[in-house]
């Protein structure tokens, strides 16, 4: 089990490396410059060429590529900022921790919602607490969290005047913006832990559970559930990592400061040190959370567990 | 007497209240909106006008502008004496100025400060026509110029002076971090990219420090969201409100509330030089001018609220520019297919593509679409294509379009047309006249003899004769000014309200 956490840790080198190559071969291939987006239409081009010389964006891919990875392995220096000269570091991680805890309070939020509906609507099929959770699912799964942010901007903050309309002081700020990107994944979490729980209580385990003369309670939370949730845990980590990656759309319409927006800013600059950056963060983190999901895997099911502990021997 | 000191007691505690309410009122920040981050905080790092509205609070030039009386006016410059053969300057200095850091403002900060901007490529087209800068002593400037050039007032605006000695102690780190550089009423306490930054009153301001203490710029980049800020009175200052909302907004708002005509030009090009043969044609051109509909298009990109242009740089804020005396190519489209079977072409004619920057629900792209079925209904076909900027924008450079859609602004002095018409002139630049069928030549005089006098009637008529000869080339129609539209909270007073450089200095709280 350590050799595959190890070994998924390392995982993590081939990510970044990946990452960066992708990035700086995309921004290669696009249009335009940065020290033209910088100094302006007007500039002279010998200028301009200065200015991507001194940046560093004139040399050659591979070359370019090599410097980046040796800057960041070697000195841990994700270089400066094109567009605000502020250290990348220095500029990206507050960005970072924003989106994150926005992220992950959208996950929390997500499976505490989702997660328990799922199991009430599964046990208490046909009836209401099935019917109206599940419609409501089906309807709040396509629902964009734009349009359910501009709907709790309208309610909460300016009919009400309960919620700050933008910024991240308090924790006011957060109740918007969480729960405008966490309700599309708790309709989905409920939908599958409902279908995935449907699937389950009608397994033999389950049957013989209850010829056995185990309580109701016993029956779902002990020896159905512990089975149905290993799809429900793939999709929670599957939702962060495109919570994190979308939550552009809610940084934009809260006014939030984070990861998502800074780098779609970047992008029509082509301020490369924060792209690659911001982007290497995202990679990371993603990577760790599909390494937990696996490591959650192996603790609920036992066959998992076994399976690594084979391949160890 | 228990009873008496008691009563006392409440009324002191009363009057402690109420004062802290005051201070505390006085004290609350009026707050603005930014679109986007705050790139930094030193002048010289872009040339965007959402920077620059910050820069205006905290740094001042030698001259001033006054967008609503349409002129500049001395700031820092007590006198500016121009020598006989224009082209000299002798610039004596405000005396008793400071600057935020408690230094006083000296000709070597000047001197300093245009050096600092004439390194930079990026203000080339302020600094070009500058030749030397030099100090006579402390309070007077010396600024030679290659060639007399009139609208160096603009450059005498837009160069900010700065402290010598406050840059050069915060080294590398100068814009990244508050600073006390300037010699405006206000100077950054906290500055953060990612959210904005909060400015302080300049208590030693040398025209005296400002009714408003703290200010706050937020960074909100959803228009939707600002808006709900505003009616939710977290921002007081709230301007290029969405024209979707002007109607609703603008009655709540009442008096707190104006629509000012841009300083900026939606204008369309067509290349007399592009692979479709018939635009070569003057009259297919000309069918093309008479077939566009100015006011659709500003009911497709301003809700009604946009002015249909025929200058190309507004008159409100440019004094030389012509106002009439050229061809403005009004709607009809009758002589629109007249003109089109004149040139050959009565049964119609593909003109290729109307190609623009932007987002497909962009100002832009609207416009592109509105022209399209402009054409369509006397005949001509255009396809519409829509792309991101930095992919169009050189591809317009190069001259490699049928009929773009562009937009300039920010222009206050009608020199600026040397970016679009003149040879030697970088980016903008649309439509080369150079080497085309046209007295390119005849037009880069009038450009330089523009620029050689100071004479306003002179000026004006100088450019009205080049407008005339741009307008009679058909390449270039001016289609629409966008209105700026502004709202303001019932806690402040701003007085004239303008389009771009408002100066919190002027505004009162109430």
């Amino acid at each position: 089990m350590y050799r595959y956490v190890v070994k998924r840790v390392l995982f993590l080198i081939p990510t970044i490396l990946g990452v960066v190559f992708i990035i700086l071969l995309t921004m290669n291939f696009t249009p335009g410059d940065p020290a033209r987006a910088l100094l302006g239409e007007s500039a002279p081009q010998a200028d301009v060429d200065a200015m991507n010389h001194e940046l560093g964006y004139d040399l050659p891919f591979t070359e370019k590529y090599v410097n980046y990875v040796k800057n960041m392995v070697v000195h841990q220096d994700f270089g400066v900022s094109y567009f605000t000269k502020q250290s990348v570091f220095d500029e990206v991680w507050p960005r970072y921790i924003v989106t994150i805890k926005l992220a992950f309070l959208g996950v929390f939020l997500a499976a505490a919602l989702g997660i328990p509906l799922g199991i009430y609507a599964a046990v208490r099929q046909y009836s209401l607490w099935d019917t109206i959770p599940s419609l409501m699912a089906f309807l709040l799964a396509a629902v964009p969290a734009f349009v359910l942010g501009m709907v709790f901007l309208f309610y909460f903050s300016l009919k009400l005047n309960w919620l700050p309309s933008y910024g991240m002081d308090t924790w006011k700020n957060y109740v918007m913006p969480a729960l405008a990107i966490s309700i599309p994944p708790a309709a989905m979490n409920l939908r599958f832990t409902k279908s995935s729980m449907l699937e389950s209580i009608r397994q033999d385990y389950v049957r013989t559970a209850r010829a056995k003369g185990a309580s109701e309670r016993v029956v779902i939370w002990k020896h159905a559930l512990k089975n149905a949730l290993l799809p429900v845990i793939t999709n929670i980590g599957l939702s962060l990592g495109s919570l994190i990656a979308g939550a552009v759309v809610a940084e934009k319409l809260f006014s939030i400061p984070g990861i998502g927006s800074l780098i779609v800013d970047r992008i029509s600059y082509k301020d490369e040190p924060v792209i690659i950056a911001g982007t290497i963060l995202i990679a990371i983190c993603f990577t760790i959370v599909m390494l937990i999901v696996d490591l959650i895997y192996a603790w609920i099911d036992p066959r998992i567990r076994a399976k690594y502990a084979r391949t160890k021997g | 007497m228990k009873r008496k000191s008691i009563g006392l007691s409440l009324m002191m505690a009363t009057l402690v209240a109420a004062g802290s309410v005051c201070a505390w009122a006085q004290d609350k920040p009026v707050k603005f909106r930014l679109v986007a981050s705050l790139t930094s905080l030193d002048w010289t790092q872009t040339t965007n006008t959402r920077d620059m509205k910050v820069w205006h609070q905290m740094f001042e030039g030698l001259y001033g502008m006054d967008e609503a009386k349409n002129g500049y006016y001395l700031e820092l410059a007590k006198k500016a004496d121009l020598s006989k053969n224009g082209l000299v300057y002798t610039i004596t200095l405000q005396p008793g100025v400071k600057f935020q850091n408690g230094e006083p403002l000296k000709a070597s900060d000047v001197v300093f400060s245009y050096h600092r901007a004439m390194k930079n490529p990026r203000f080339n087209y302020l600094t070009s026509p500058i030749a030397d800068v030099a100090a006579v002593n402390d309070g007077t400037v010396k600024i030679t110029l290659n060639k007399p050039y009139s609208p160096i007032a603009h450059t005498f605006f837009s160069v900010k002076i700065m402290n010598q000695k406050e840059v050069e102690s915060q080294g590398a780190k100068f814009g990244t971090i508050p600073h006390k550089a300037g010699t405006g009423a206000y100077y950054v306490t906290s500055y953060n990219v990612a959210s904005g930054a909060k400015l302080e009153a300049f208590k030693g301001y040398w025209r005296g420090a400002p009714s408003i203490n703290n200010v706050e710029y937020i960074v909100i980049p959803d228009d939707t969201s600002a808006l709900i800020a505003y009616q939710n009175h977290e921002l007081d200052y709230f301007e290029d409100v969405p024209l979707s909302a002007w109607k609703d907004l603008a009655q709540s708002a009442g008096a707190n509330a104006k629509l000012i005509k841009g300083n900026n030009i939606m204008f369309m090009a067509v290349n007399y030089n592009s692979p479709k043969k018939a635009l070569a044609n003057l009259k297919v051109r000309q069918a093309i001018f008479y077939a566009i509909n100015k006011h659709d298009i500003n009911l497709a990109v301003c809700d009604g609220f946009g002015t249909e242009a025929t200058q190309y740089m507004p008159s409100e804020y440019v004094a030389t520019s012509p106002v009439n005396g050229f061809q403005t190519y009004p709607y009809n489209p009758t002589l629109s297919k007249k003109l089109l079977a004149e040139a050959g072409y009565p049964k119609g004619v593909d003109v290729g593509t109307v190609m623009t920057y932007g987002t497909s629900t962009s100002n832009n792209a609207k416009m592109a679409q509105v022209i399209q079925a402009n054409l369509a209904n006397v005949g001509i076909n255009a396809g519409v294509k829509v792309m991101e900027s930095s992919f169009v924008t050189p591809k317009l450079y190069a001259q490699d379009y049928d009929i773009c859609i562009f937009a300039d602004s920010m222009n206050y002095d009608f020199n600026n047309i040397r970016q679009q018409v003149h040879s030697e002139s970088k980016g903008m630049y649309v439509v080369k006249y150079q080497g085309g069928p046209f007295d390119w030549q005849g037009m880069e005089k009038l450009i330089d003899l523009g620029a050689s006098t100071a004479d306003t009637a002179k000026r004006r008529a100088t450019y009205t004769k080049l407008w005339s000869m741009v307008m009679d080339t058909a390449t270039i129609l001016p289609c629409l000014h966008r209105p700026v539209g502004i709202v303001w909270s019932k806690n402040i007073a701003i007085g004239q309200p303008v389009p771009t450089y408002y100066k919190i200095r002027l505004f009162t709280k109430k």
